[in-house]
């Protein structure tokens, strides 16, 4: 029998590091190298229990180790969180399209993210980074519950001292300490002035962030083909064969997960 | 090509050919065509010229529940006898889903790869039949590797694939080409055949496809109304030649990452749920539209191919009677009066 397209190779858990109270990343060797492209995704298993899709949040140019951030949400996810270094999970992939990163050549990009919607994006700014003199510039507004479920708490420091690249951030409630934006991340895109013309925009976050950043997007002037969105729906194949993800008549597995939003706005329901 | 053959000399040939395949042939069981396997015993049992078998075709392709991470062997060389034309379309629909794409599902590829197709023509439609109304005809006229119409005491033989040419090499010198009197008279019943469906479908033509009609009546509330008796069995997915929805299960089973694939439908309440209780289709009524429209409009803007092949076989299984005819029609009546 050729390539089986259900199974998982095995990967090692080397490290896990706790972002927030409820989000961990989870640093994975794969027995066998995977190479993916920003924002596809890939399934992991733990064997007996289930499998769920997640988004690397690493930089595809390392290709040695994948890192994956994880809330904890439900049945899988609370058993990721009690795994230790050293066991065992399942993994396949990647699958569907990432960020189509070359339609951003030369022009500015604003990335809108929430919550742990800051785990593909954080890819996609590695990404940026690593090409940045391809783009005019690079600005990301990033919103969280309070400061202490901000997650990559420590790259930020750095992330701001890069050139081309703004950071603006907010949280819902703030703490003492706290000397950046109160309010919804939505409020950030009011801070910003874009070059509309010249600009594209990336969003990923919880659903209701993902639909108000999207509106709010579309009132600043952005055209929807500019807008990209990472979806997500139920998932249980990552091969656009269950039909568990759809979307319209579209497989978010294998046609997404990131739709420009001109394709889809049409779709009745798609925030839910 | 096209050949006759008497009906003796075709189940003479059946009975040798059993000893190198399984064959799976329609039989009236209970007052219901359902495949059986074929043996010297029941050879002539069989009904090949009026409607579908209760079992989709689906069922010898995409098992109702399967293994996947573990290598199966080999399957059996296998043929189904009897399959009509509504099964064929339907097949094309998991022919996509399956088998084109990034990924090709491995399992289903092995059995297709070991299955023959002989399809027959349908000349006593049942009345929840309606092939017609989705513009498809009660007799195949591709997708099959061999088809035979019933007539004059044997079959009019139709090659439809190289696999099929093959097949019947051995017994190719035996038989008489098909006379265009033979071919006439396959043409008349034909006609005849959908003339039947037609009539029974009367009351139940409408003026707009029926893509058109789900796509147009999105907010219909209709939706809810025939959605009334639903009991979210999922009888009409199962049963469906052209639905392939599954699930993947991991399983405390022997092995690496066993996992076990079943058959789902998007007719259950957690199809598409997703974390944090979040239900992009939490009210029944959304998910039997779904259905429709999944059908109608979805397959068909993907693959071309309309994916309901009107077989009835959901309209027969639903135990609160809902008729897909009957609520196509309900919905395009307001417009059409
Ligand atoms: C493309 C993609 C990328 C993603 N990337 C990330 C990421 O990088 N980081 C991250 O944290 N999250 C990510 N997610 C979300 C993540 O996949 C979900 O949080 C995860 O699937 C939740 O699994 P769970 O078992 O913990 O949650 P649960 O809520 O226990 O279960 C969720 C799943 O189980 C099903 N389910 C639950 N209960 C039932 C029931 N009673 N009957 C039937 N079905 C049931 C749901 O329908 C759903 O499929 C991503 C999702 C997608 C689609
Ligand atoms: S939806 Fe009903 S009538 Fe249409 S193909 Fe499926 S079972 Fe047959
Ligand atoms: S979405 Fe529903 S109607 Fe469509 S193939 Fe799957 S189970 Fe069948
Ligand atoms: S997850 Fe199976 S089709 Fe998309």
């Amino acid at each position: 029998m050729t390539e089986n397209p259900y199974l998982p190779v095995e990967a090692k858990i080397e490290k896990i590091i706790d972002e927030t109270s409820n989000i961990k990343t989870f640093v994975l060797k794969p027995s066998r190298k995977i190479k993916f492209e920003t924002g596809q995704f890939v399934q992991l298993t733990i064997p007996g229990i289930g499998e769920a899709p997640f988004t690397p949040s690493s930089s595809p140019y390392q290709t040695e180790k994948i890192e994956i951030t994880i809330m904890k949400v439900g049945l899988l996810t609370g058993k990721l969180h009690e795994m230790r270094e050293g066991e065992i999970v399942g993994i396949r992939g990647p699958y569907g399209r990432g960020y189509p990163f070359d339609d951003f050549y030369n022009k500015e990009v604003l990335v809108l993210g929430g919550g742990v919607g800051m785990a593909p994006l954080r890819s996609l700014l590695l990404t940026l980074l690593k090409n940045v003199d391809k783009f005019r510039r690079i600005v990301l507004c990033y919103g969280a519950k309070t400061p202490e479920d901000i997650v990559y708490k420590d790259a930020f420091p750095e992330w701001k001292k890069k050139k081309k690249l703004e950071i603006l951030r907010s949280v819902d409630k703030a703490a003492p300490g706290w000397e950046e934006t109160e309010g919804l991340v939505t409020v950030l895109l009011d801070k910003v002035k874009m070059d509309l013309k010249n600009s594209v925009a990336v969003v990923c976050g919880p659903p209701i962030m993902m639909k108000f950043g999207t509106f709010k997007l579309i009132d600043l002037g952005y055209k929807p083909e500019s807008i990209y969105l990472s979806m997500e729906k139920n998932m249980s194949c990552g091969l656009g064969k269950c039909g568990h993800c759809a979307l319209g008549k579209y497989y978010v597995c294998k046609d997404g997960p990131v739709f420009k939003y001109d394709l889809i706005k049409d779709i009745p329901d798609i925030w839910l | 090509m096209k050949f006759y053959i008497n009906k003796v000399d075709w189940e003479k040939f059946l009975e040798q050919i059993s000893k190198t395949y399984r064959i799976y042939a329609p039989q009236e069981v209970y007052d219901e065509l359902s495949y059986q396997l074929l043996s010297p015993e029941n050879v002539n049992n069989t009904t090949y010229g009026t409607y579908r078998a209760v079992q989709p075709l689906k069922i010898f392709f995409s098992l109702p529940q399967e293994k996947v991470t573990a290598v199966t062997s080999q399957p059996e060389k296998t043929i189904v006898l009897g399959v009509k034309n509504c099964d064929l379309k339907a097949l094309q629909v998991l022919d996509k889903i399956f088998l084109e794409g990034d990924f090709v599902d491995p399992f289903y590829r092995e059995r297709r790869e070991n299955t023959l197709i002989i399809s027959s023509d349908c000349y006593q439609p049942k009345d929840t039949c309606f092939c017609t109304l989705l513009d498809n005809n009660p007799f195949p006229e591709e997708g099959f590797d061999l088809n035979v119409s019933p007539i004059d005491n044997g079959f009019l033989l139709e090659v439809g694939s190289p696999k099929g040419e093959s097949f019947i090499a051995s017994i190719r010198e035996d038989l008489k080409e098909a006379t265009s009197d033979l071919m006439e008279k396959r043409e008349r019943k034909r006609k005849e055949a959908k003339k039947r469906v037609v009539e029974v479908n009367r009351e139940f033509k409408t003026k707009r496809p029926f893509s058109v009609i789900v796509k147009d009546e999105y907010a219909s509330p209709v939706w809810e109304e025939v959605t009334k008796t639903c009991v979210e069995c999922g009888a009409c997915t199962n049963i469906c030649p052209s639905c392939y929805c599954f699930l993947l299960v991991d399983t405390k089973d022997e092995g690496k990452f066993p996992k076990v694939k079943f058959w789902d439908s998007c007719q259950h309440t957690g199809f598409a749920r997703v974390a944090a209780d979040v239900n992009p289709r939490a009210k029944l009524y959304e998910r039997l539209r779904n259905r429709y429209l999944c059908k109608y409009e979805y397959r068909p803007e993907n693959f071309g191919i309309v994916a309901c092949t009107g077989c009835g076989r959901c309209v027969e299984a639903c135990q609160g009677k809902i008729d897909k005819r009957e609520v196509i029609k309900k919905l395009s009546e307001k417009e059409e009066k």
